[in-house]
């Protein structure tokens, strides 16, 4: 892979620090090819999983002899089966995620996130696919393996752009359907919509028994909302702006706030998601990295 | 509300600084592209009522503190009975109440009713009204007369104390007619008084017109400025009856003596009362005893002595809060001649009344009668007769007759009309005969009789007259609007006092009060008419009594009561009374004192004037009274209190001052910011990762 300068987002000294990282599915991945991860099918692998009687048509070569000479009777020795690991990105280009300094908005903070997942995906030889969008523009890259998908999965990453009110929940929903097999499935989103759809968008793709994660992206001064003086609110997605003074509301908003983050915790809890709250602030390497370990059953309770 | 530093109220649009602050604050916020819509717009939704009436209160209190501010600069003026001014008036007339007892004090501070009155006048003046025309109309005069200077309020003869009685309706009157006459523009006018009956005559029949004018004066504001009685142990002391005689020990002053408790002590046990007798400049001092509300000493006798053959005197109690009605004046002199004058053409009763009016009761007292024909009317001495029979046919009213009857009367002499045998003549006083009822044979029957006043009163010792032992046989009934003494059980009237017109204003009134007894007899001492003669005794008492009330006209030595018309009829009236310092101030007539009029050689006259009985009732209009008087006129009615400090106009800087501190005290408490704990945690730290 060359490096493009669009393709800024990817940072090799974070890459050549992660790669050390295994991305891993937390439950069996259905591959089409083989790979490190595990597959719910037995298969080949060194990895032993268990005996069971011979039945006619089973392939003699997985015969154990040794249990024969023992015991006269035909099993057959099962081993795991590896394959490789499907990750689909869903990346919210609604014009929410332009928040934030030119250079350093949230959906800066979701590409530099999604690139380096993708990267470190392709380059574990699984396959990337992309789903994003905003209400009125939709992006779908199914996912392929191979060098030239990842570049074309990484072109796209970079031409994202925020706009429009938000789509995700639109997004989720068809990425549910027409992701057939078991994938890990990225969201990467400031989750600025109500909670309900939400809750119904992720039990759609629990229900296709995807593993999903969540990267809910925030930025401090939209939790804590320290303004002192009034101000004109201009929404980013359209919608009509709002004069107000923060110093009467700020209680309000911020009671809003909990009660809106309570729920989002509520939902991820009930629908196993690994969820990832992340502040702009923060380093994402470092978000990264604790994703990553807290995937891998070795690293797990370090990570966490 | 008046302003001492009114042009400072230009200020008062700084109050809306805050708004305008908070205008342009709005507009100098700064954009912001915003991610989380939602939340801001729960949280508005949230806080939408509450916030906003709290920043409107907080504005309000803004614009509240400093408009106080800038009240409290301006010096603003309210009334101490919580701002009734309402703003500054192009005229303000002061109707003063004068009458005696306006004068009780407060004994701690020494200020009268009216001194107290007049000080708040003043102060509202100088405060409220200093552009305004001040017009002030006293009960005494009723004169109005133009104020240039508040001060001059309190020095004016027109407000100085009176022994006189007011009559309020009158005051009244002549505001309004002064408002009539003069386009005053907006007019406060002040009702100084102690609201005593006797001066607001609830039945007077000039509160209808007046209620109709000030309710039809839009611009006419009505204060009453009151002062309700002071609770004390207040004596009074009134002098009637005085009479010199010559008895064989020498010549004695005779005289009903009264003293009336007032206040709680009334009801007390027994109080014994150091009493100054002054006579001629001689005092002396002599302890009564009083028990129960009142002290009377009919016939009270007082030694004169040799040289003390006429002169003057005055009675004096200790001082207490009420000067006005500690003394009382008397005078006496050689008794006059009392004469009657009987113009009938009827020999026979004629010398019936003659020889009635010629008996003497008192050996000091010469009674003279004289009969004259109706053809010889001109040879009635007016100046001298008491008592004036009259048995013609009545003069037209714009006879000379007729004025010279009405003159009569109007100098306080009596006068009797008896009816003519045949034509009644005309309509004078409102009395006019009519036709004669009863025959010789049968006597008519007496119903019933006045006993309590009038010429068949009761005698003294609470005896009645026999009055049922008389007969009458014809009588001639009459009509007009009189006083019945007499009734027989048909129903008509045989003896009344006719009640003249009723005057208006003062001057007339005061004559009114000084004039003498009208009385209408329908009867005739004659046998054929009646027992009257033959009977003497109550037809003699009759006789002597109206005789008696004329008869203080033409003395010498005089008693009045106290008002502008008083003196009116005696030239160079000069005061013999000592220590009465502002009389001379005072128009004639309206101090109480003794009083010597001399217009010859021999032409002596002594006045004893002294406020009116009814000065000493102290009655007061209750509430309801003065509701249903001034129904349907805006009037506000202030208490107040004698001798206390405080002002009809007061300034209220303070006030506006402490005004502005609590408006700013609750705007702090507005602005605080919520609970210390709920403010400062922020939800990163409750959610961080």
């Amino acid at each position: 892979m060359t490096r493009d300068s669009s393709r800024d987002f990817l940072d090799p000294a974070v890459l050549g620090k992660l790669l050390g990282l295994q991305l891993n599915a937390r439950s069996p991945m259905m591959g089409n090819v083989s790979g490190r991860h595990r597959s719910p099918v037995r298969g080949s692998a060194i990895e032993f999983a268990q005996y069971r009687k011979y039945v006619q048509g089973d392939d003699t070569r997985r015969l154990d002899w040794r249990t024969w000479g023992r015991t006269d009777r035909y099993y057959i020795k099962e081993f795991e089966a590896d394959t490789n690991l499907r990750l689909c990105l869903i990346v919210d280009t609604s014009g929410s995620m332009g928040y934030g300094e030119t250079g350093a908005t949230r959906l800066d903070y979701a590409r530099r996130l999604s690139g380096t997942l993708a990267y470190l995906a392709g380059q574990q030889g699984d396959a990337i696919g992309l789903y994003s969008g905003a209400v009125g523009f939709q992006r779908e890259t199914p996912p392929r393996r191979g060098p030239q998908h990842l570049g074309l999965v990484l072109d796209q990453i970079a031409k994202l752009r925020a706009g429009g009110e938000t789509g995700l929940i639109k997004a989720i929903h068809e990425a549910a359907e027409k992701i057939q097999q078991r994938a890990l499935i990225v969201i990467v989103s400031d989750l600025l919509v109500h909670p309900e759809p939400l809750r119904e968008a992720f039990q759609h793709l629990r229900f296709r028994k995807h593993d999903v994660s969540v990267f809910h992206l925030l930025d401090r001064q939209e939790i804590d909302f320290t303004f002192d003086r009034p101000t004109r609110f201009i929404d980013l997605e359209g919608g009509p702006s709002l004069l107000a003074d923060p110093t009467l509301i700020q209680r309000r908003y911020r009671e809003a706030v909990k009660e809106y983050l309570d729920t989002i915790n509520d939902i991820v809890n009930h629908s196993a998601v690994d969820y990832h709250r992340t502040f702009l602030d923060e380093a994402y390497d470092q978000v990264l990295a604790r994703f990553l370990m807290g995937r891998n059953p070795k690293t797990a309770r370090t990570a966490r | 509300m008046s302003f001492l530093q009114p042009i400072l109220l230009i200020g008062l649009p700084l109050a809306l600084l805050p708004v305008f602050i908070h205008l342009i604050n709005q507009h100098r916020h700064r954009t912001l592209r915003w991610a989380a819509m939602m939340f801001l717009l729960d949280a508005k939704k949230m806080t939408k009522g509450l916030a906003r009436l709290r920043q409107i209160l907080i504005l309000a209190m803004r614009v509240l503190a400093i408009a106080t501010l800038v009240f409290a600069a301006s010096r603003p003026l309210a009334g101490g009975w919580g701002g009734f001014a309402g703003g500054k008036a192009d005229t303000l007339v002061i109707l003063l109440d004068r009458s005696a007892s306006m004068e009780q004090q407060n004994l701690e501070t020494g200020e009268s009713k009216r001194s107290t009155a007049l000080a708040r006048l003043t102060d509202l003046i100088e405060k409220t009204a200093s552009g305004s025309e001040i017009i002030l109309i006293d009960s005494a005069t009723l004169d109005p007369v133009r104020i240039t200077d508040a001060d001059a309020l309190r020095d004016l003869p027109a407000t100085a104390p009176t022994a006189t009685s007011a009559d309020i309706p009158a005051m009244l009157q002549k505001a309004v007619d002064f408002l009539v006459t003069n386009a005053s523009g907006r007019t406060d006018i002040w009702v100084a008084s102690d609201l005593h009956q006797n001066d607001w005559k609830p039945g007077s029949g000039q509160w209808q017109a007046l209620r109709s004018d000030l309710a039809a004066r839009e611009s006419v504001r009505l204060f009453l400025l009151t002062f309700p009685s002071i609770e004390s142990n207040n004596l009074s002391v009134t002098v009637s009856g005085v009479k010199r005689r010559r008895t064989p020990e020498g010549l004695r002053l005779v005289m009903d003596l009264a003293i009336r408790r007032q206040g709680p002590a009334a009801e007390a046990g027994d109080q014994t009362v150091p009493v100054e007798i002054t006579l001629n400049g001689t005092r002396t001092v002599e302890e009564m005893t009083i028990s129960g509300p009142e002290l009377v000493h009919l016939g009270h006798t007082i030694e004169l002595g040799s040289g003390n053959e006429l002169g003057w005197g005055r009675i004096d109690l200790p001082a207490d809060d009420n000067p006005a009605d500690n003394h009382a004046f008397f005078v006496f002199d050689e008794p006059a001649t009392r004469q009657t004058v009987i113009v009938s053409d009827d020999p026979l009763t004629a010398e019936a009344i003659r020889a009635a009016a010629s008996a003497s009761i008192d050996p000091g007292v010469t009674h003279e009668a004289t009969v004259i024909a109706t053809t010889d009317i001109a040879r009635i001495s007016w100046e001298d007769t008491a008592l004036l029979f009259w048995q013609a046919p009545l003069p037209a009213p714009d006879s000379s007759t007729a004025t010279l009857l009405q003159q009569h009367i109007a100098a306080g002499r009596s006068l009797v009309l008896l009816p003519p045998a045949d034509d009644g003549g005309a309509e004078v006083f409102g009395v006019k005969w009519g036709d004669w009822i009863g025959d010789s044979g049968s006597p008519l029957k007496v119903n019933w009789w006045r006993t309590e006043s009038g010429l068949l009163a009761n005698t003294r010792n609470g005896a009645p007259l026999p009055v049922a032992e008389l007969s009458f046989f014809k009588t001639r009934l009459f009509s007009g609007e009189t006083q019945s003494l007499l009734k027989l059980e048909s129903g008509e009237s045989v003896f009344s006092r006719v009640i003249p017109d009723a005057p208006s204003g003062n001057e007339d009134s005061a004559a009114a009060t000084s004039a003498g007894d009208l009385y209408a007899w329908g009867t005739l001492p004659r046998t054929d008419h009646s027992s009257l003669a033959t009977e003497g005794v109550v037809f003699f008492v009759m006789t002597h009594r109206a005789l008696e009330e004329g008869a203080n006209a033409v003395s010498r030595a005089q008693a009045r009561e106290a008002g502008l018309a008083a003196l009116s009829g005696f030239p160079k009236a000069e005061s013999l009374s000592l220590g009465q310092e502002t009389d001379s101030l005072l128009a004639p007539g309206l101090a109480a004192g003794a009083y010597a009029s001399r217009t010859g050689e021999d032409d002596r006259r002594l006045i004893a004037l002294n406020r009116p009985a009814s000065e000493d009732d102290n009655r007061v209009l209750n509430p309801e009274a003065l509701e249903n008087l001034l129904a349907g006129v805006d009037y506000r009615q202030i208490n107040d209190e004698v001798g206390s400090g405080a002002s009809l106009a007061s300034e209220v800087w303070r006030a506006f001052l402490i005004a502005m501190a609590l408006a700013l005290i609750a705007e702090a408490a507005l602005c605080l910011p919520p609970k210390p704990e709920e403010e400062s945690t922020p939800v990163t730290r409750a959610f961080s990762p």
